[in-house]
């Protein structure tokens, strides 16, 4: 009992987390047994444990939000609850349940017959959720990994394409590479340090100059190398497309959303907490990486054919607006950072719910190449006004929401003296504009070859399609609150 | 208080969204009630007019609403005279250009009424946005309405072509605007037009911000190595939207010059007149010698309005008031003229659906009341004494020989060779032999043309007849901006 009362409040902190882990467990043990009963008929359940997860996300999401820590460390300084980690667990899970949501009419339609779809789902977004409040190197690796398995095996889901395998069998490969540098950059920092918690680390280095190389830089370098990896920034990311196009459409959208905002979420903690002394020598890095992400992001999309490739390099690209506003390492940055990195999520659950309606009546092809949406202007023209407002709004169109975030992503890097970063942003960015527009001139102005089309889109997809245009459309009205939020976020971490 | 230029913003916005609501197979109650909103604007902005105080060089009408508050970027809409004549050619011209659609739209009517509606919003948005950002996102916006309006409703397949380099182009240049106005704004702390006024940029930065701004409007006025764009896009879009391309959006990047680059860059402006001198001249004598060889009749206007923009930014860096008023008066002049010759070849392209010039000839025994038409809308374009161009022309050369004599005696011969290829136009589409084929097409004007062509003929004698009622409201803002010491 003595071991109960001293995690006390501790267990308060992870609340949200052990309360999806419970219900993920039940919810497989409920699986496992319904789904094989006799008596019943061996029910597929798909539907049903999708929705019980949409449902557990969901009082998670209430759990989160009334949390009654607002700052916290528990666990042995292990992890951390501050508003950083608050906005980012409030996005991850509703970006997790917006990817079951717009996954529902897909499971059901591409044999998708499994149920431990969305337990997957559900255990990675525990993983998630543990890694953006992880404050040591030991739970943030064994987050990672957790978070890791579960994508292996999400990638690989669809058990009869060989697409699928082959995604899920390059990204185990590649994601160990990438694990294994991460860990050999921990071990390095803790072999000349003996320290493993952010923050101590950030008290260890803080008021010793850093100029000469040491060991430290290097595991510093390893261990962004193994987040950029992960985060697919060029240069290191060459898997992204294969697994991203070789894994179903909805664990697409559910990979180019989440992971992003937790191993985004955890990279900033360590890189503006514990290695803020190093500033100058990571600020190179991710330099680098931002420049070739734009460059690779915006000229890698211009050639391609199918859609889901298309859009791996489109976020790559935004990949590379979010590292440059990390590469500024001030509060403008961090801010304009959350900032985009919100908008970026509302967006992208757009343009993948669009994407995975299916295009003929049978419901068994999906939208693959970019001519499939030939002539959608015609046959279904709100889907297409809808469509287009979002590409416009990742080009960064005014006055879309995309703009809101680009303009204020650019202020931060002129703020921070990065001029040749801003500078190559925008110019990218007109780039970027004419893949965008090219999908809107296949949707309005040509005449295809063959005419999809479009099945009647079911709910769950029609309603977090509206929502989220609405937000692109209309947040250029009062951006306010959204700006607010995020700059007490930012300023709260580093101010 | 009621505030009218709230109204006259959010009035089309209304409108949109209605329409928006409406069933697209009630097409009649869909462009009258389109037609019914933007001539209310137009009545609206008239009464603007009319309240409008001469005497002050105050922003007028203001208001302000909060966007984003905590970074200090606000809604802030005032006029002053410079703006107010744009906010009127604007409300004029998008129920023309609902009028000139009424027949030959026929498929997306909904979708055109709303495309027009919100460029309307956004046209007079930018003319009357007092936030340096809130400028450049409406300065955007209108790319987006534009873009479909020439891509949707264009006549041939080179349209998607003509709507990609018009969004590209000037994409390109105003994302440098972008990083300038950034630049501003992360200087001063404020997006505030009026604080900006007030504020010192180091001369070196000047240099850099006034390039930056240059890029944009460059590309938009257009000058003469970015012009490729506006031929192109002119020959696609549909007659509506060559009138608007014509009568508003060239017009944006002139009185970007006026409002952001010389009061916000003096030192700079000084700086780099030469470079705009130059650019104009080039242009006047090389669009204007281009018309000469040009076959198409939309690509002819195309050309002579790059011309006539030459005009106005040779008259907006002579620095003077001569010369900028004059630049003004002719930018609303274009906007009157290049609007009506387009709804003319609108009006001959929908009775024989070509614009190759070798096809026409000798319309006046068919056409009279169009060939009459014709006749004052080219007068208007070669600058005749008697009509607004002419006001605008002389004020510019007056201006011009103050500060620079050979500018102004080259700009002059301008003149000359744009009343060559006007009159050669002319001779050559309404005299001549009558070409047999088209004899049963050519009726004459109809009722609905004859009303919509009868404003513009009014409006360009008035102005060149009595031009002062629009030079009044003008003269203290335009002496007010060059104020500054750098132009003492």
């Amino acid at each position: 009992m003595q071991f109960i009362n001293l995690f006390e409040n501790d267990f308060y902190a992870l609340f949200p987390e052990l309360f999806l882990t419970c219900a993920a467990l039940l919810l497989l043990v409920f699986g496992v047994i319904w789904s094989t009963s006799k008596a019943s008929g061996y029910p597929i359940l798909v539907h049903t444990v999708a929705w019980l997860s949409v449902w557990s996300i969901v009082c998670a999401l209430g759990l989160t939000l009334h949390m009654p820590f607002s700052i916290m460390v528990c666990f042995y300084n292990t992890f951390v609850i501050d508003e950083l980690t608050f906005l980012l667990k409030v996005m991850v899970l509703c970006s997790t349940g917006a990817a079951l949501l717009m996954s529902m009419d897909y499971l059901k339609t591409s044999s998708l017959n499994v149920f431990e779809y969305s337990i997957l789902v559900l255990l990675s977004c525990i993983s998630m959720l543990l890694l953006v409040s992880s404050y040591d190197f030991i739970s943030m690796y064994l987050a990672i990994e957790m978070q890791s398995l579960c994508f292996y095996v999400l990638a690989a889901s669809k058990r009869n394409s060989e697409f699928s395998t082959e995604a899920g069998l390059k990204y185990f490969l590649l994601g160990a590479f990438s694990s294994g540098i991460l860990l050999f950059g921990c071990s390095l920092i803790y072999g000349s340090t003996g320290i493993t918690n952010f923050e101590d680390l950030a008290k260890c280095f803080a008021g010793i100059s850093h100029t000469e190389p040491s060991l430290i830089h290097v595991g510093m370098c390893l261990l962004s190398i193994g987040f950029l990896f992960k985060l697919t920034a060029a240069p290191f990311h060459f898997w992204a497309p294969d697994v991203y196009e070789g894994a179903p459409t909805s664990v697409t959208a559910f990979f180019a959303m989440t992971p992003k905002i937790a191993l985004l979420g955890v990279f900033i903690r360590l890189l503006l907490c514990s290695f803020y002394d190093f500033l100058f020598a990571w600020q190179y890095v991710l330099f680098f990486c931002s420049v070739s992400s734009l460059l690779i992001g915006s000229f890698g999309a211009l050639a391609q054919k199918k859609i889901k490739r298309l859009l791996v390099y489109s976020s790559i690209g935004h990949v590379g607006y979010l590292l440059m506003g990390l590469c500024c390492g001030t509060v403008e940055g961090l801010h304009a950072v959350l900032l985009y990195l919100v908008l970026y999520v509302f967006m992208t659950v757009n343009i993948f719910a669009i994407i995975l309606s299916s295009i003929d009546h049978a419901k068994t092809n999906r939208v693959k190449y970019i001519q499939d949406l030939g002539f959608l202007g015609q046959t279904h023209p709100v889907l297409a006004v809808t469509l287009s407002a979002t590409l416009f709004s990742m080009a960064g169109i005014p006055p879309l929401a995309g703009f809101c975030s680009k303009f204020y992503l650019f202020f931060a890097a002129m703020s921070s003296s990065l001029y040749s970063l801003a500078i190559l942003g925008v110019l990218t960015s007109v780039v970027s504009c004419f893949y965008y527009i090219r999908l809107i001139k296949i949707m309005y102005f040509e005449q295809p070859s063959h005419v999809n089309t479009f099945s009647a889109m079911d709910q769950e997809k029609a309603t977090l399609i509206g929502l989220t245009s609405v937000f692109i459309v209309f947040f250029f009205l009062c951006p306010q609150s959204l700006f607010l939020w995020t700059y007490k976020v930012a300023y709260a971490f580093l101010g | 208080m009621f505030q009218l230029l709230n109204f006259l913003l959010i009035c089309p916005l209304i409108g949109a969204l209605v329409i928006a609501f409406t069933p697209s197979w009630n097409v009649r109650f869909i462009k009258t009630y389109a037609l019914f909103i933007s001539i209310t604007n137009f009545i609206a902005s008239l009464s603007v007019w009319l309240l409008f105080d001469t005497s002050t060089a105050k922003f007028q009408f203001v208001d302000r609403i909060a966007w984003l508050p905590f970074l200090n970027m606000n809604v802030y809409i005032g006029i002053d005279g410079i703006s107010l004549f744009f906010i009127i050619l604007t409300t004029f011209l998008v129920p023309v250009c609902l009028l000139v659609g009424w027949t030959n739209i026929t498929k997306h009517v909904k979708e055109y009424c709303i495309a027009f509606l919100i460029l309307e919003t956004c046209m007079l948005a930018v003319f009357c946005m007092l936030d340096l950002l809130l400028f450049y996102v409406f300065f955007e916006s209108v790319l987006l309405p534009m873009f479909l309006i020439i891509g949707v409703w264009g006549s041939r397949e080179r349209k998607i072509r003509a709507a990609y380099q018009f969004f590209l182009y000037t994409l390109i240049g105003s994302v440098l605007m972008l990083l300038a106005l950034l630049l501003i704004y992360f200087q001063v702390g404020t997006t505030d037009l009026q604080v900006l006024f007030v504020s010192e940029f180091s001369e070196r930065r000047q240099l850099l911000l006034w390039l930056a701004f240059f890029a944009s409007f460059a590309v938009k006025v257009p000058m003469v190595p970015m012009h490729i764009w506006l031929p192109e896009a002119h020959v696609e879009a549909p007659t509506a939207g060559s009138v608007i391309l014509a009568g508003i959006l060239l017009k944006l990047g002139t009185y970007g010059f006026l409002r952001f680059s010389i009061p916000l860059f003096p030192e700079a402006s000084l700086y780099f007149t030469p470079l705009i001198y130059t650019m104009s001249i080039i242009g006047i004598i090389y669009a204007s010698l281009t018309t000469l060889r040009q076959i198409d009749l939309k690509k002819i206007i195309a050309y002579s309005s790059v011309a006539h923009m030459g005009f106005v930014t040779i008259g907006l860096f002579s620095l003077n008031v001569q010369g900028i008023e004059g630049a003004l008066l002719l930018m609303l002049s274009h906007g009157f003229v290049a609007s009506a010759l387009f709804l003319c070849i609108g009006t001959l392209y929908d009775r024989t659906h070509t614009r190759l010039i070798q096809y026409y000839g000798g319309l006046v025994h068919v056409m009279p009341l169009f060939s009459f038409f014709f006749f004052v809308f080219t007068m208007g374009n070669l600058s005749l004494p008697g009509t607004s161009s002419f006001i605008g022309e002389f004020l510019i050369l007056v201006g011009t020989f103050q500060t620079n004599t050979w500018i102004a005696t080259l700009a002059a011969t301008g003149m000359i060779l744009g009343g060559a290829y006007s009159i050669w136009l002319y001779n050559r589409v309404v005299f001549g032999s009558l070409k047999p084929l088209y004899i049963a097409m050519c009726s004459d004007v109809n009722r609905r043309e004859f009303w919509l062509f009868l404003p513009f003929v009014i409006a360009i004698v008035w102005m060149g007849v009595y031009p002062d009622v629009f030079l009044d409201p003008m003269h203290i803002s335009v002496a007010n901006v060059i104020q500054h010491k750098a132009f003492m």
